[in-house]
């Protein structure tokens, strides 16, 4: 009886470690397939992003310059010299935060229009595409020096033959036009890519809701507010997102169209860190800015993530 | 099974990847050797020295764009004199970016063997990797004030002069004559005049190059620093704050010469960048352009006839205002920890006694050079210019390698504010100390 029931109770305990064991195989082989499919990208990003993200946060405590072997401690110097006594690094920061709103709101307002128009039944919209993406291919650096050349040389060119006075203005040789001018160049980079991932989103939208609306009666901007932009609602995220995420971060762009200037008043925070920690040599000082930063940066996008994905609707 | 088998594919894979990017550094090295070997016993052939040494490589970095490719025709020249030593160059554009290469180059171990540096402050910065060559054979040859930067309190000399430079308004003469002006002006007063009789002429008088910072933040204000009695005593007062620059009469006297030169100068110089700016002069559009000898070719280049040289930028009316700052741009340095310190040595003492190097360094180079066994030739007009006031002994030195460093864009923005009317000159001088006490 009782070997009967010792049995039955092994039986049991065996199927069960059975049971186990080959659940335990199957968890092992998750985390292989996992660490296969994820491993070598997080392995990358671990060396090449975190890695020198903790090296930067340890840096900003010191004041380093650069080249030498000394390496000395300084504490929060840094991060008290730039809140108390960094008039520079306070108006980059204004400018980049102006330079964001209005290069955001430019650039999505074009690419969501163009979207709208793309995504109509037009006979060269396929072609159209792509010439409004193309200007995202090119690179920063050098759509600054084509840009550049434009403002200072083809604007004056043609302010001299039409004598119109929005040409005739010293382009990029005061705040304002400089301000502006980066603006233009950034809407008219992004906007393509904006555009694409609208017209993804746009291409989604069920038919069979507009169609229905149409029947109701809803007038074209009434579909649009009510109907089409709830609905795409994710892809603003991303388009929000992305833009104010490279608006913040501008640097290629705005170094060869302006380098800054005129008088350091279209100088970004990113530029603004370069110059600290490269030609000032206070490598230090400059990685408690870009501490600083990416603190910032990182507000405000987690904040602009947050508020839109509450808005998000389900069809 | 067909499963494990794709894991252990990727996972074979991942380790590829990661044994590729470690073993990069050992498979370049290979590869340099077998070269190495290779070239070495094609040449031991035709040499007669036939040499069974080992083959090196030396990292030359060399910020002068402008002789990249005559540097190499110079490299292939010692490579054949020295078939075991290979150079390797590298030009990375002058100032802060060929400076941020050179950081970053040392910061990931690829320290280049040559290189060049500054002077001054640039010598505190780097001293630390930099080999003594106070004993090297040359030496001796340097001219006095050309050693001064590159030379530490303690006397040893550590790099070697690239060339002479001078600056100034450059000036085309056919342009001043057709105006009616016969003499060149040397004071404030006598350029004054000569801007209002080319104005009235209908020539522009300057191409003002207000874009770019190091033309006006560095180059131009760098003429009142250098006018002072005692430059180098007056930055040091600066730095121990004893000296200020509001009320200093060669800064208050700055004014003028900004004045000047926007008021009369192209139009919008605040966006006329370097290029701009020469092919303004070099056209003939203008009769004077602020910059320096460095320019030469490209003026040659767009107008082979041009007849020009160089005028001081006067400050006031003292006869002392008739000097132009001539300086040494960069030094060539060898980094003390190279492999091949004495390789290094070796090329860098070719280039400067050996006459081929000489050949290239006064005719390919077209430089001035700043050792005193060595006859300048095959200058041009500017270069000769630059010569003349040196004979004279009407130089100024260049000050601002002692200047706080980021200094210079600092300085050049206050200037283009107040060329833009934003701000008044006090507030400029103003400007100017805020920056140095932030920097300092």
């Amino acid at each position: 009886m009782s070997s009967y029931a010792e049995n039955k109770k092994v039986d049991v305990q065996t199927g069960k470690e059975q049971a186990m064991a080959s659940k335990r195989k199957a968890k092992l082989k998750k985390i292989l397939s996992y660490t296969a499919f994820v491993g070598p990208a997080l392995l990358f990003f671990l060396i090449i992003q975190i890695a020198p993200f903790f090296m930067g946060v340890y840096y900003s405590f010191t004041s380093w310059n650069g080249v030498s072997a000394a390496v000395e401690w300084v504490g929060f110097d840094n991060y008290i010299k730039i809140f108390t006594d960094d008039q520079n690094f306070y108006n980059s920061f204004l400018f980049t935060t102006k330079f964001m709103f209005a290069a955001v709101i430019i650039s999505n307002v074009t690419g969501f229009g163009l979207a709208l128009i793309l995504n109509t039944a037009l006979k060269t919209r396929n072609i159209l595409r792509t010439v409004f993406f193309i200007p995202n291919v090119i690179g920063g650096l050098l759509l600054g020096f084509i840009w550049q050349f434009i403002f200072v040389k083809g604007f004056a060119s043609i302010g001299d033959l039409t004598g119109l006075p929005f040409f005739q203005q010293p382009w990029l040789g005061t705040e304002d036009t400089a301000f502006w001018g980066i603006v233009i160049v950034f809407a008219w980079q992004i906007s393509g890519y904006m555009m694409v991932i609208y017209i993804a989103a746009l291409q989604g939208v069920d038919n069979s809701l507009l169609e229905a609306a149409k029947i109701d009666g809803a007038s074209y901007l009434k579909v649009l507010t009510r109907i089409i932009i709830p609905l795409i609602l994710p892809a603003f995220t991303i388009c929000f997102f992305l833009t104010i995420s490279m608006a913040f971060k501008i640097f290629d762009l705005n170094i060869s169209l302006t380098g800054g200037g005129p008088f350091n008043s279209t100088e970004s925070v990113a530029i603004n860190i370069y110059q600290e920690a490269f030609t000032n040599n206070r490598y230090g000082l400059g990685t408690a800015k870009s501490i600083l930063f990416f603190i910032v940066v990182v507000i405000f996008t987690t904040c602009q993530v947050m508020f839109t994905k509450k808005k998000e609707v389900e069809a | 099974m067909k499963k494990f088998m794709l894991l252990c594919l990727s996972l074979l894979f991942v380790v590829g990847i990661l044994a590729a990017c470690g073993g990069e550094s050992d498979a370049s090295s290979d590869t340099k050797g077998d070269t190495g070997e290779d070239s070495a016993s094609d040449e031991s052939g035709s040499e007669t020295t036939g040499d069974e040494t080992e083959q090196i490589t030396l990292e030359f970095f060399n910020t002068k764009v402008e002789i990249h490719d005559q540097a190499l025709e110079m490299i292939e020249k010692f490579e054949e004199e020295h078939p075991n030593i290979k150079v390797e160059l590298e030009s990375v554009g002058g100032g802060a970016d060929g400076d941020a290469a050179l950081k970053a180059k040392f910061a990931s171990g690829e320290a280049p063997d040559i290189f060049t540096n500054g002077g001054y402050k640039q010598l505190d910065l780097w001293k630390e990797h930099l080999a003594d060559l106070s004993n090297e054979p040359w030496a001796e040859h340097v001219l006095p004030f050309a050693k001064e930067p590159m030379t530490d309190e303690d006397g040893k000399l550590y790099g070697r002069p690239v060339n002479l430079e001078g600056y100034g308004f450059i000036y085309n003469k056919d342009l001043f004559e057709q105006a009616g002006i016969t003499e060149a002006p040397k004071t404030i007063s006598e350029l004054e005049e000569a801007v209002e009789k080319l104005e009235a002429a209908g020539i522009t008088p300057f191409a003002a190059g207000y874009g770019e910072w190091w033309i006006i933040g560095q180059h131009l204000l760098n003429v009142p620093f250098a006018q002072q009695d005692e430059p180098a005593q007056f930055i040091q007062d600066l730095y121990d704050g004893t000296e200020t620059f509001e009320g200093n009469e060669h800064f208050e006297n700055f004014q003028k010469v900004l004045d000047l030169e926007t008021q009369y100068g192209n139009d919008n110089p605040l966006t006329t960048d370097y290029n701009t700016q020469v092919t303004l002069f070099a056209s003939g559009e203008t009769a004077m352009l602020q910059q320096g000898n460095w320019t030469e070719n490209m003026i040659y280049e767009i107008n082979p006839d041009i007849n020009m040289a160089f005028l001081p930028i006067p400050l006031s009316d003292d006869p002392d205002s008739n000097r132009i700052p001539v300086g040494v741009p960069n030094s060539y340095v060898i980094n003390k920890n190279s492999e091949h310190l004495e390789e290094a040595k070796l090329f860098l003492n070719w280039m400067t006694t050996s006459e081929t190097g000489k050949h290239y360094m006064t005719e390919v180079f077209a430089f001035i050079p700043a050792l005193d066994n060595i006859e300048p030739s095959g200058l041009g007009a500017l270069g000769k210019s630059i010569l003349e006031y040196s004979k004279e002994d009407k130089t100024i030195p260049w000050t601002w390698f002692r200047w706080p460093e980021g200094a210079n864009k600092e300085f050049a923005a206050s200037i283009q504010k107040y060329v833009t009317g934003q701000i008044e000159y006090e507030q400029v001088l103003e400007e100017f100390q805020a920056t140095w006490d932030n920097l300092k």
